[in-house]
């Protein structure tokens, strides 16, 4: 094996842009006529959203069904060239894994790299985000020449480890997080190597999902395959290796110079976590974007140090990668979602952080960690880029997770692990326009969608109580956050189902507001063991909860053990007929609360979409509540009453900075933060290590 | 005067390099400074903006307020609350937006 052997390679992760030109993709430039890479990149584009397609029909995990994919076509060197997802880290982390292959396989005697082969990954060092996310390519060869990589990237709900759901809030270290794969040849001459699924299989707990889903991957590169070997005899290989290298170049021009047309300046936006997987407690993530010319730079100096012996912690990349949610999604919307557009991006990660992990250090909670900081991102984007198209700006969105994370026996006696799609269901955050979109999607996974929950019920234990609109899920604002939803799931014809909740927020909200729009409320998981809801059921009783206010409502009949959780669950045994419900948030609020045109108040009302309370305190509109008639004139009074308050509330920055500093947390929640309020104050050494920049 | 807007509630003054409301014209300060130092300040009890659900319970819907405060920063003129922070208590309040005026004076032809 070449360069490092057996730990992990630290070197192939710093290349996330790409590789230089070959001396072929150079010669290759002058046979690329400008119609005909046109037509050639919409082939290669049409190839991949078919792949990620059948990806989607073939896959049996909750997440690749519904739309958790990235299906590309990278250049022989690695590079993801071509990429079609919603999944937008994946289309600048998915190329680690070919980069690992194409440094440490091609030349190796004993592995090699060959027509017909297949290649596993799903070490997150490699892939960035968690090992739930599982990755497998082929290579493409033409007359003997390895023309390029045809991989896909798909969430696979269950990866071992402590805990089922594919994350593991008891963590401690990498060894409690099950099956971590660097890539590994798993298919020769066309066929995958049995021995070693079987071992897959062994070491996870939901088999027949872990095989289908790596069979719809292979499947659907094969058919990309046969489409790309099509794509090379009409254009000739020299024009198609040149092409799609071409792709990367002019994916990096044009996003710098999207990137010089936003003020230069700096843009700070703190983050704050409060829990560190199974007990409470503060950590932060500061991130600042500094933009000068064409180059955005993140740097995350005192942010919280590496978090040991809990699982909350991200490899860099993973961060990198996280902020392409951004990028491809809102700033470079319009450009190819490839990892040229990192030639537009520098990057200054601090040592021993927890957004800088190393060594044997849990990740697990890793997507927690990086969407708490793409959601910093946003807000901070939003900031750079209003005043250069204000359609860009736009709140954070989605919440911190509150995933339920299952494993046990089905109603058919079948082993199933995996998590409920719900997280597609979050609401989009407001923007200077309009309010966010209901129950959208996930900000990280634009092109998923959350199930019609009789999908759900077929082969899982569980009966939907509910499953609507939640009123208390978004944050208020001249426009609203997008409505999440809470829904509620009855385990059924099984026993000891281990049920438990990945994600953050029940007591620092996660999702931010912009402008003075309002967070998105805490979220939380409420069980009920021993609960009389089958019984309510079979009596057909009309006082049953329909939506997640009625369950929190003093006249619920439901009975039972009641619990309320952080939404950072570990997982516990549920019997037939025990409970369980979660609020999955939605967006953040755009700009002042009491600018919100009353009449989408009132059509809120109608559609009870926000609450009476809401109205009448955050809003502060006069109405009728029978007939939902609005009294423009008190209204009018009303919000001037309100300004009035806040004048008379105020104070000057300097007075209030005063008191205020007096403050701090106490001892026992920054634990885990370092040194108040700078984490690494009193570090050494005490400068960032320049990771790239 | 040449103003240019930066975010919904924000302009600057390129002449007088001065922050502005967006909405009523009032100079919030020097452009190359935080222009919250110009802004009227409060924190605001969480139960006002996120109302407990549940009654006496430890989750609420309601923010800890060991851990997180709501600090709101409001315009002296008009009362327009111009941007909000989620801050655990203490915290320093966020200097989030520190411009390159002379490059921003450059891009828009005003003369340094």
């Amino acid at each position: 094996m070449s360069g490092i052997a057996y730990t992990r390679d630290h070197e192939v992760v710093q290349r996330l842009r790409p590789e230089p030109m070959t001396e072929a993709e150079i010669a290759a430039q002058a046979l690329i006529d400008d119609v005909e890479f046109d037509i050639y990149k919409h082939k290669m584009h049409m190839i991949a959203l078919e792949g990620k397609e059948t990806t989607m029909k073939l896959g049996a995990s909750t997440a690749m069904r519904w739309g958790d994919v990235a299906f590309g076509i990278f250049t022989a060197q690695g590079d993801l060239a071509v990429c079609a997802t919603g999944i937008y880290h994946h289309a600048v982390l998915g190329q680690l894994p070919l980069k690992y292959i194409v440094k440490h396989w091609v030349n190796e005697p004993s592995v090699g790299v060959r027509d017909g082969d297949s290649f596993f990954y799903n070490d997150p060092f490699y892939g960035g985000v968690h090992n739930a996310d599982m990755g497998l390519a082929v290579p493409v060869f033409h007359e003997g020449r390895l023309m390029c990589f045809i991989g896909a990237a798909v969430h696979t709900g269950e990866a071992g480890g402590t805990e089922p759901g594919g994350t593991c809030n008891t963590a401690k270290t990498k060894y409690d997080e099950g099956l971590l794969v660097p890539p590994i040849k798993i298919g020769e001459n066309y066929q995958l190597r049995e021995d070693i699924l079987n071992m897959f299989a062994a070491m996870t707990r939901d088999a027949r999902t872990m095989i289908l889903d790596i069979k719809a991957r292979l499947a659907a590169a094969r058919i990309a395959q046969r489409r790309v070997l099509e794509v090379i005899d009409d254009k000739g290989p020299d024009f198609f290796i040149g092409a799609l290298r071409r792709i990367l170049t002019q994916t990096g021009e044009a996003a710098r110079r999207r990137v010089a047309e936003l003020n230069d300046g700096v843009y700070r936006q703190p983050r704050f976590l409060d829990t560190v997987g199974t007990d409470p407690g503060l950590t932060k993530i500061n991130l600042t974007v500094i933009k000068k010319g064409d180059r955005i730079t993140m740097d995350f100096e005192n942010s919280s140090p590496l978090v040991e012996d809990r699982p909350i912690n991200s490899f860099f990349q993973g961060i990198l990668g996280l902020s392409c949610v951004y990028y491809c999604g809102w700033l470079f919307h319009d450009l190819p979602a490839n990892n040229g557009l990192l030639e537009a991006i520098d990057w200054r990660f601090p040592d021993d952080a927890m957004v800088n992990a190393k060594g044997d250090a849990s990740t697990s909670l890793a997507p927690l960690v990086q969407t708490c900081f793409t959601q910093g991102i946003f807000l901070a984007g939003a900031r750079m880029t209003y005043s250069y198209d204000s359609s860009r700006s736009v709140a954070a969105w989605f919440s911190g997770f509150a995933i339920p994370t299952f494993g046990g026996l089905n109603q058919y006696g079948e082993g199933v692990a995996d998590i409920t799609p719900e997280i597609n269901a979050t609401g989009c955050g407001a923007r200077p326009d309009m309010d966010g979109v209901n129950a959208a999607g996930a900000f990280f996974a634009t092109m998923s969608d959350c199930s019609d929950v009789e999908a759900t019920e077929a082969d899982r234990p569980f009966l939907y109580t509910f499953r609507n609109f939640f009123n208390n899920s978004y944050g208020h604002g001249a426009h609203r956050g997008g409505s999440g939803v809470g829904f509620g799931l009855m385990v059924h014809d099984t026993q000891k189902f281990m049920l438990g909740s990945m994600g953050g927020g029940s007591r620092f909200p996660t999702t931010l507001g912009l402008f003075g729009g309002y967070a998105v409320p805490p979220v939380f998981v409420r069980t009920v063991m021993n609960s009389n809801l089958k019984e309510l059921l079979a009596h057909s009783d009309a006082r049953l909860p329909h939506n997640l206010a009625e369950v929190m409502a003093p006249d619920n009949p439901e009975q039972g053990d009641c619990q309320d959780n952080d939404v950072s669950m570990v997982v516990k045994p549920f019997n037939d007929g025990d409970t369980y419900y979660v609020a999955i948030g939605g967006g953040g609020g755009y700009g002042d609360p009491l600018e919100r045109d009353p009449r989408s108040v009132l059509k809120d009302l109608r559609e009870n979409l926000v609450s009476h309370w809401a109205a009448r305190n955050i809003y502060r509109i006069a109405y009728d509540e029978a007939s939902l008639r609005l009294d423009e004139d008190a209204t009018r009074a009303r919000r001037l009453a309100a300004r009035e308050e806040r004048k008379r509330r105020g104070k000057s920055y300097d007075e209030f900075a005063r008191g205020w500093a007096t403050q701090s947390p106490p001892k026992e929640a920054l634990r885990y933060f370092g040194a108040w309020p700078n984490p690494r104050d009193g570090m050494a050494p005490p400068a960032a290590r320049v990771v790239n920049g | 005067m040449t103003k240019v807007r930066i975010t919904e509630y924000l302009d600057i003054a390129l002449d007088s390099e001065h922050w502005c409301c967006n909405r009523c014209g009032h100079a919030l300060g020097s452009a190359r400074e935080n222009y919250k130092h110009g802004c009227l300040v409060a924190e605001r009890a969480l139960e006002e903006v996120h109302p407990p659900l549940v009654e006496g319970g430890s989750y609420s819907f309601t923010p800890d307020s060991r851990y997180c405060r709501l600090v709101e920063f409001y315009c002296p003129n008009c009362g327009t609350m111009l941007e909000n922070e989620y801050l655990p208590p203490g915290h320093p309040l966020t200097h989030e937006i520190e411009l390159d005026i002379d490059a921003l004076k450059r891009r828009h032809g005003v003369s340094a």
